[in-house]
């Protein structure tokens, strides 16, 4: 039994980095207290009226710089009224308590019953597999062999689409809290995302570029597959629900397209559903399936909205699962 | 069901091994996705003009994922063999995105040569060219 963890050695050290840092910050703070609202009992002499004395002008008199009494006991009393200093320190020293409580009753238990301690996560895990008897098939999950020859980087591309639609999921529910899909206020909520909301442009701009990114990778991964000639048989299904997936990652562009309602958006989804409009016995049906109606209007948009943010990422991630389940079934396909 | 049958020095197991090398690319992923925010916030993707439905701009185009489609659209003759161009332009890509579809149904002998594979590869190339010329004319035009 090794008395010098170093697990349990960084976690102390996190702490008390966190408390010299806290102290720091506030210990600044203390110092800085605005003449405005004083909570320092200690009042310093206000220099600034302080009279020279125009009767010896031969002498300069420069005022002292104005003492600071720090007040160190209203920072300690938390007579200080912050926010994050008090919720700092409870952090901290509820953190230290925590871990002293835990070594207490940590010493007396391993006393008691005379046997080494049991970690508390293989302790949380027995508590689960227990109940659910999960460790088994789980374990035979997570230790399927992957074949060596599947650690090129090419082998990457489908799964950096995966994770950029993960991307593109977060991003668009944070976009979504601010956005309004309506013609008179779509507009102005893009420009109030952009200008006032925090990190607003930073969302925006990954869900615009990752979306871009998202095709690239999509065909990218596709050409791989397709060059590899890993789509033959016994992996038809795959390609077929690869292709879907790539149809449905266009339909996410241009549903999304609409959604700021700026003149590019209005007229590049008139053109677009116009196309739509000249396929031959169903084009009209289209057309009209897309703009609700024979014109883009307020219908329009709610009905790209709608689907850019409920029905093609529900139909998206049902066919990623079976497009991952699949593969997970069948092995990544021989290179040549 | 699996064809595969991996000896075990072929092999790493799923976790940890090949979980940290996936870990590793979405780290990477994520340096990127960081610079673009920060890419973002100093030069924001930025919004037009509102929308205006009596006032249609001189060039309507789409983004660029669809130029090349609305190239061949553009470009077309308005009478192909008796068939009106714009109809052609449109079912022409439909039917591209069909027979991609059903590809793996036509090519399904189970081939794994040199040869084939070079023919693929010169296909995609081809396929890849062309889509990027008609791109870059759709954006240059």
């Amino acid at each position: 039994m090794r008395f010098f963890s170093l697990k349990r050695f960084g976690l102390l050290a996190l702490l008390v980095a966190l408390g010299l840092f806290i102290f720091i910050t506030t210990h600044a703070q203390a110092y800085n207290l605005s003449p405005g609202n004083s909570t320092n009992p200690i009042t310093s002499p206000d220099w600034s009226l302080a009279q020279v004395q125009s009767s010896a002008p031969a002498l300069v008199v420069t005022p002292p710089p104005p003492k600071e009494e720090p007040c160190l006991s209203c920072h300690i009393l938390g007579q200080n009224k912050g926010l994050w200093t008090p919720l700092a320190r409870w952090t901290l020293f509820g953190g230290l308590g925590l871990v002293f409580a835990l070594g207490v009753y940590r010493s007396a238990s391993t006393w008691v019953t005379r046997s080494p301690w049991k970690p508390l996560t293989n302790r949380a895990a027995d508590w689960v597999d227990d109940r659910y008897k999960v460790s088994e098939p789980l374990s035979k999950i997570l230790k399927k062999p992957v074949p060596r020859y599947a650690l090129r980087w090419w082998y990457c591309l489908g799964g950096i689409t995966a994770f950029l639609f993960v991307v593109q999921g977060i991003t668009g529910i944070l976009l979504a809290f601010y956005y309004k899909p309506t013609p008179e206020a779509a507009y102005n909520s893009i420009q109030i995302i952009e200008t006032q909301v925090y990190f607003g442009s930073a969302i925006r701009a990954i869900h615009h570029w990752c979306a871009n990114g998202m095709i690239v990778m999509c065909v990218a991964h596709m050409l791989r597959v397709f060059i590899m000639g890993a789509y033959k048989r016994p992996r038809e299904l795959n390609w077929v629900s690869g292709v879907l997936l790539l149809v449905l990652t266009l339909v996410f562009g241009f549903t999304g397209y609409l959604l700021p309602w700026d003149q590019r958006a209005f007229w590049a989804t008139t053109v677009g559903s116009e196309i739509a409009g000249a396929i031959p016995a169903i084009g009209n049906l289209a057309l009209i399936f897309l703009r609700v109606g024979w014109n883009v209007t307020g219908e329009t948009l709610s009905r790209f909205y709608a689907l850019h943010v409920i029905i093609v990422p529900l139909v998206t991630v049902a066919f990623m699962v079976g497009h991952f389940l699949m593969i997970r079934r069948q092995g990544i396909a021989k290179p040549l | 069901m699996s064809e595969i049958e991996h000896s075990p020095e072929d092999t790493i197991p799923f976790f940890p091994d090949h979980v940290r090398t996936e870990f590793y690319v979405v780290l990477g992923v994520l340096a990127v996705v960081l610079i673009i925010a920060i890419a973002g916030m100093i030069d924001p993707v930025g919004i037009g003009e509102p929308a205006d439905p009596l006032n249609t701009p001189l060039h309507v185009k789409p983004e660029w994922y669809f130029l090349a489609l609305y190239q061949i659209l553009k470009k077309i003759p308005p009478m192909v063999l008796g068939i009106e161009g714009k109809i052609v332009g449109v079912v022409i890509p439909i039917l591209l995105v069909g027979l991609v579809f059903i590809w793996p149904f036509l090519d399904n002998k189970p081939d794994k040569s040199r040869k084939t594979y070079w023919i693929r590869m010169a296909f995609a190339i081809f396929a890849v060219i062309t889509i990027i010329a008609l791109t870059v004319w759709g954006e240059v035009s």
